[in-house]
C-alpha cells in the first residue's frame, strides 16, 4: 500500500499533474457550449515544446537559464512531501507543510529573478503582481494549514491528513472555516479567475503568465510543467486536508481520485460563472480569508 | 592556568595589540591580520564553551569589582561575533587599503570589537554598563571620521540622541538588578514583588529594544548603519544589534525569571510590529544600504518573535517548545549576522565600484563581478527566507514555534499564536518580494549606468570574505540540527533534541534540511542536462517590437508599485507632479514620489516639536538678572522648608 502511495506520489504526480489543468480547460468548456481541447492537450503542448529550440534574450546570465530547472525541481520534491490517500514512504524529505510553502517561495524566487534578468516590462509586471497577491496568499496558507493542523497539533502532512479522515472533523467550525480559506489559497497558488486569468495572454491581465513570455522550448515545456505541479500539489493538499474521506487505503485512494474531480470541476465553474477580479481587489478577498480563518481558530479555542 | 583561559587571553591580547598597532605607519594590513586572528582564538574560545567546555572566570555577581567571565550564552555570541568580525576584518584589508584615514578606521575596528567583546563577558554591572556606552559611541567615531558633512553629522547626533534616551531605560534595568542582587542570583528579583520585576522588564525591553532597533524604538538605525564604512555596518547590523538582545535575553531570561505572560505579549507584539515594519519600508527604499537596515529592524523582530513566544510557552508550562522557540531565536541570530554581514560587504564592493547604491542606477553587475555576485546572490536568497538556505531553517523553527502557540489552550495565547504566525508569513514574502527587488536591480539585467560597465571584480581579499560567508549561509543552512540542540540546552529549562544534521522535532513534519539541499541540487543538475544546450541565436527581449532602452527599464518604484497602492491606507505615499505649461502647450512633466517613514512623521515628529516647544517655555525662566536667580532660591528654600516642616521630607 505503502510503495502504490509513493509509486502515485511521484509517477503519479509527474505524469498526472499536467491533466489537471487539461481537466479544468476541458470542463471549462463544455460549461461555456464549447467543444474545447482535450484533457490531454497540455501532454500535447509538452511534447511540441520538447522538441522546440531554446531562446537566449539577451542581456541574460545563468539566473535566467537556471531558473525553469530550480522551479521544476522544487515541484519535484514538493510532490515528494504530499501524502497520497494518507500515506507516504519514508522519504528522506519529511512531510513538513511549512517546508512545502518554503519551496512554493523558492519557485516564486526563482521566477521573479528571472524576470528581472530578462528586463522585460510584462515578465516583471507579472511577478511583481505574484510577488504582491503572495504577500497575503502566504498568511493565508500558513493560517488554512494551522486549522488543518489543529486536531492533530502537528503540521505533518501525514497526520494532519490522518485527522481529517471521517466524519467527526465536520463537526468542528473550525474545519469548515479551514476548507474556505483554503479554497481561496488554491484560485491563487492555480493562478485561477477570479484571481488571475489562466487563458489571458494580454499583458493588463496576466499574473503568472508573464514571467514565462520570453521562455521558448525545453525551459517553456519545464515551467508549463510546474505549473500543472502546482496544480497538482494544491489539489491533492486541498483534498486530503478539506474535503470528506473515509475508510482505508483503498477507499480513501478513491475518495481523492473523485476529489479532485471535484475540485477540477468547482474551478472550471468558478471560472465560467465569476469574472476577473481588479487585481488590487484580490488582496481584500485574501485578507478577508485570513479573517475567515481567524474566526475558525477563536471558535476551535472557545470550544 | 588552563589552556582555554591562554587561548581567551591571547586573543583579547591580539586584538588589543591589532587595535594599537596602526599607530605605528604601514601597519594597516599587519594590524588588520592581528586583530582577525584575536577574534578567531576568541571565537574559537567561545564556542568551545558553548559546546560544553568548563565556564571560564567568574559567575554575574551583583557588586561593582570589575568581573569577565564567559559561561555558554557568552560563548554564543563570542563564536557569532568571531564568524562575522573575522570575514569583516579580511574584508577591510581591501577596503580600507587605499581609503582615507584608514589609519584611524582600522584602530576604531579594534576598539569596537573588544568593547563588543567586552559587554558580552562583563560579569558585573559596572563592566557591562562601561562597555555598554563605548559601544554605542566607538561607531559612532568610526562614522564620523568616515564622512564629516552635515547629514552624516545630524544621523550620528540623532543615533546618538536615541540611544541615549533609550539606553537611560538599559541603566535603570541594570542597576536595579544590581541592587536587588538579582544578577547572581535568579529569582531575587521576583521576590521583591510584581511591582518591582514589572519596572525591571519595562525598562530592560525599552533600553535593549532601543538598542536592538525594535519599532518603535527604532528610528536611529537606519540613519546610523548607512553612514557607515561597509565592515562596521556588518559589524553594527550584524553583532551590535544582536548584543542588545543579548542583554535582553539574560534580563527575560534569567535575571527576572519568572517573567509575567505580558511580558511575553509585548515582547511578541513589538516582534510583529518591527517585522513587518521593517521589511515594508525595506521595500520602498531606494538606497541599497538604508534597505539593508531597514531589513535589520524586520529580523530584529524575527528574533523577537521566538523570544516571545518562548515567554509564552514557558507561562503555560510547555517546556518543549520554549526551548525550541529560545533555539530559534538564538539560531536567527546567528544566521542573520551572517547574511547581512555578507550583504553589507557586498554592498561595500559595489559601491566602490559603481559610485553609489542608488538601486535604480545600477543593473548587471553579476555578470561583471561574479564572485561578488554570487555571493550577494546566496545572501539575498537566505534574507528572503528561500530553502535550503540558512534563513529558512531558522524561519521555519520561529514559524514552527508560533504556529504551536496558536494551538492554544488559551484564547489569547492561541490568538497572539496565530496572528504572528500570519505576520511572519507575511513577513517572509515580503522579503522576498524585497530581495529579489535588490537582486534584479542591483545584480541582474543591462547595466543602468556607464560606471557598471567598467566594474570589475573586487580584490582577492575581498573576495575570500564574502565566498566564506556564502558558505556559511550554505552550510548554515544545511545541517542547523548541529546546533539547535546545543542552543536549547541554553534555554532556561533547557531540553534535550537528538543531534542530527536536519530537525526532527515531534509536532512537525521534520526539516530534513541536507536532504533538501541535495535533493534541490540534483533534480537541478539532473533537468539541466535533460534541458541541454540547444540554443537558438540570442535575441533582444521582447518589447512590443520597439528596441528595449535603458530609459525604459523597470525601477525600485515601479515594481512595488502594486504593493503600495494596495498598502496605500498604511504605507501613505507621496506623489507630486509637476507639469509645466508655455504658450499653453504643456512642456515637461515633473514627478516626484516618495514614502515617507510614518514613524518619523507621526511620532517622532511631534515629541520633537513639543520637546522644543517646552524648551522654549523653560528659556523663560532664564532671564540673565541675578534678583531673578536669587529670587528662585529663595522660593526654592523657602519650599524645602516647608516641606520639612510639614514632614514631607527629612
Amino acid at each position: 500500500m505503502i510503495t502504490l502511495a509513493g509509486a502515485i506520489q511521484l509517477i503519479g504526480g509527474l505524469a498526472l499533474a499536467p491533466l489537471m489543468p487539461g481537466t479544468i480547460q476541458a470542463l471549462k468548456a463544455r460549461l461555456q457550449g464549447r467543444r474545447g481541447p482535450s484533457p490531454m492537450q497540455p501532454y500535447r503542448e509538452l511534447r511540441r515544446l520538447w522538441g522546440k529550440t531554446l531562446v537566449d534574450p539577451q542581456p541574460t546570465t545563468l539566473v535566467y537559464r537556471l531558473a525553469p530547472c530550480v522551479v521544476a525541481a522544487a515541484m519535484v520534491l514538493g510532490l515528494f512531501l504530499v501524502p497520497i490517500a494518507g500515506l507516504s514512504p519514508d522519504w528522506p524529505l519529511g512531510n513538513d507543510a511549512v517546508v512545502l510553502v518554503g519551496l512554493l517561495a523558492l519557485a516564486r524566487f526563482a521566477l521573479a529573478a528571472a524576470s528581472w534578468d530578462t528586463g522585460s516590462g510584462f515578465a516583471l509586471m507579472g511577478s511583481s503582481r505574484d510577488l504582491t497577491l503572495s504577500v497575503f496568499a502566504e498568511a493565508l496558507l500558513v493560517l488554512a494549514l494551522i486549522l488543518a493542523a489543529l486536531p492533530a497539533a502537528s503540521t505533518d502532512l501525514v497526520a494532519m491528513s490522518a485527522v481529517a479522515n471521517g466524519s467527526a472533523v465536520w463537526s468542528e467550525p473550525a474545519h469548515w472555516c479551514g476548507a474556505a480559506a483554503f479554497a481561496l489559497v488554491v484560485l491563487f497558488e492555480t493562478g485561477r479567475q477570479p484571481i488571475d486569468n489562466p487563458d489571458t495572454h494580454l499583458e493588463l491581465t496576466m499574473i503568472h503568465e508573464g514571467p514565462l513570455l520570453e521562455y521558448a522550448g525545453r525551459d517553456l515545456a519545464l515551467l508549463h510543467w510546474s505549473a500543472a505541479a502546482r496544480h497538482w500539489i494544491v489539489l491533492v493538499v486541498a483534498a486530503e486536508l478539506f474535503l470528506p474521506h473515509w475508510g482505508g487505503f483503498g477507499a480513501r485512494l478513491g475518495c481523492l481520485a473523485g476529489g479532485l474531480a471535484l475540485l477540477c470541476g468547482a474551478l472550471a465553474f468558478t471560472e465560467t460563472a465569476q469574472a476577473k477580479m481588479r487585481i488590487l481587489r484580490a488582496p481584500a478577498l485574501l485578507a478577508g480569508g485570513c479573517l475567515l480563518a481567524l474566526v475558525g481558530l477563536i471558535s476551535w479555542l472557545v470550544g | 592556568m588552563s589552556g582555554l583561559e591562554l587561548l581567551v587571553l591571547t586573543g583579547v591580547a591580539l586584538l588589543f595589540a591589532g587595535g594599537v598597532a596602526p599607530a605605528a605607519p604601514r601597519a594597516i594590513s599587519a594590524s588588520l591580520i592581528l586583530q582577525a586572528v584575536g577574534m578567531a582564538l576568541l571565537g574559537i574560545g567561545g564556542a568551545l564553551v558553548l559546546f560544553g567546555a568548563p565556564v571560564l572566570g567568574a559567575p554575574f555577581q551583583s557588586n561593582l569589582d570589575p568581573t569577565l567571565g564567559i559561561d555558554r550564552l557568552t560563548g554564543f555570541f563570542l563564536a557569532t561575533l568571531a564568524l562575522i568580525a573575522v570575514p569583516a576584518l579580511v574584508y577591510a584589508r581591501g577596503y580600507l587599503a587605499d581609503a582615507a584615514r584608514s589609519r584611524v578606521l582600522v584602530a576604531l575596528s579594534g576598539l569596537f570589537l573588544l568593547t563588543l567583546t567586552g559587554v558580552v563577558t562583563a560579569r558585573d554591572p559596572s563592566t557591562f554598563l562601561a562597555f555598554w556606552e563605548l559601544m554605542t559611541l566607538v561607531p559612532a567615531t568610526a562614522i564620523l571620521v568616515r564622512h564629516s558633512d552635515a547629514a552624516v553629522r545630524r544621523a550620528v547626533f540623532v543615533y546618538l540622541a536615541v540611544t541615549q534616551l533609550g539606553g537611560a531605560g538599559v541603566w535603570i534595568c541594570v542597576l536595579a538588578l544590581a541592587h536587588f542582587e538579582a544578577m547572581s542570583d535568579p529569582g531575587a528579583l521576583a521576590a521583591q514583588g510584581t511591582g518591582v520585576q514589572a519596572l525591571v522588564i519595562v525598562a530592560a525591553i525599552v533600553g535593549f529594544g532601543t538598542k536592538a532597533g525594535l519599532m518603535p524604538l527604532h528610528s536611529w538605525l537606519p540613519r546610523a548603519h548607512p553612514v557607515a564604512p561597509s565592515h562596521i555596518s556588518a559589524l553594527m547590523s550584524g553583532v551590535m544589534i544582536k548584543v542588545a538582545l543579548y542583554g535582553l535575553i539574560r534580563v527575560l531570561f534569567e535575571w527576572a525569571v519568572p517573567v509575567p505572560l505580558w511580558a511575553g505579549l509585548t515582547v511578541l507584539g513589538l516582534g510583529l510590529l518591527s517585522a513587518l515594519g521593517g521589511v515594508l519600508y525595506a521595500l520602498v527604499q531606494h538606497d541599497l544600504k538604508r534597505l539593508l537596515a531597514f531589513s535589520s529592524i524586520e529580523n530584529v523582530g524575527i528574533v523577537a518573535l521566538g523570544l516571545g513566544a518562548s515567554i509564552l510557552f514557558a507561562s503555560e508550562g510547555d517546556r518543549t517548545w520554549a526551548a525550541i522557540a529560545f533555539a530559534a531565536a538564538l539560531l536567527h541570530i546567528l544566521n542573520h549576522a551572517v547574511f547581512k554581514a555578507l550583504l553589507f560587504l557586498a554592498a561595500g564592493v559595489f559601491e566602490r565600484a559603481v559610485g553609489s547604491l542608488d538601486l535604480d542606477h545600477v543593473g548587471g553587475l553579476l555578470r561583471r563581478m561574479p564572485w561578488t555576485g554570487g555571493a550577494f546572490l546566496v545572501g539575498s536568497m537566505a534574507i528572503a527566507g528561500v530553502p535550503p538556505l540558512n534563513g529558512f531553517a531558522s524561519e521555519w523553527l520561529t514559524l514552527q514555534a508560533l504556529i504551536h502557540a496558536a494551538f492554544g489552550p488559551t484564547l489569547g495565547i492561541g490568538l497572539a499564536g496565530a496572528l504572528a504566525t500570519a505576520g511572519l508569513a507575511a513577513t517572509a514574502a515580503l522579503a522576498l518580494f524585497c530581495f529579489v527587488k535588490v537582486v534584479g536591480l542591483v545584480l541582474l539585467g543591462a547595466p543602468r549606468r556607464s560606471e557598471v560597465e567598467a566594474a570589475s571584480e573586487a580584490a582577492p581579499g575581498m573576495r575570500a570574505a564574502l565566498a566564506f560567508l556564502a558558505g556559511c549561509c550554505i552550510a548554515l543552512g544545511a545541517a542547523p540540527g548541529l546546533l539547535v540542540p546545543t542552543l536549547m540546552e541554553l534555554a532556561p529549562q533547557p531540553t534535550d533534541l537528538a543531534t542530527e544534521s536536519g530537525l526532527s522535532i515531534s509536532g512537525t513534519g521534520s526539516l530534513p534540511s541536507p536532504w533538501l539541499l541535495f535533493g534541490l541540487l540534483a533534480l537541478s543538475g539532473l533537468l539541466w542536462r535533460l534541458r541541454g544546450s540547444r540554443r537558438a541565436a540570442p535575441v533582444p527581449s521582447w518589447a512590443c517590437g520597439q528596441r528595449a532602452e535603458p530609459s525604459l527599464s523597470w525601477s525600485s518604484a515601479g515594481f512595488t508599485k502594486s504593493l503600495r497602492l494596495v498598502l496605500e491606507a498604511v504605507l501613505r505615499p507621496r506623489r507630486e507632479i509637476e507639469k509645466a505649461h508655455e504658450h499653453g502647450q504643456l512642456q515637461s512633466i515633473h514627478y516626484r514620489g516618495e514614502v515617507p517613514h510614518l514613524f518619523d512623521t507621526l511620532l517622532y515628529g511631534p515629541v520633537q516639536r513639543g520637546a522644543l516647544r517646552g524648551a522654549l517655555i523653560a528659556r523663560r525662566l532664564q532671564s540673565g538678572s541675578v534678583r531673578a536667580y536669587a529670587a528662585y532660591l529663595l522660593a526654592l528654600l523657602l519650599g524645602l522648608l516647608l516641606l520639612v516642616r510639614t514632614g514631607v521630607i527629612g
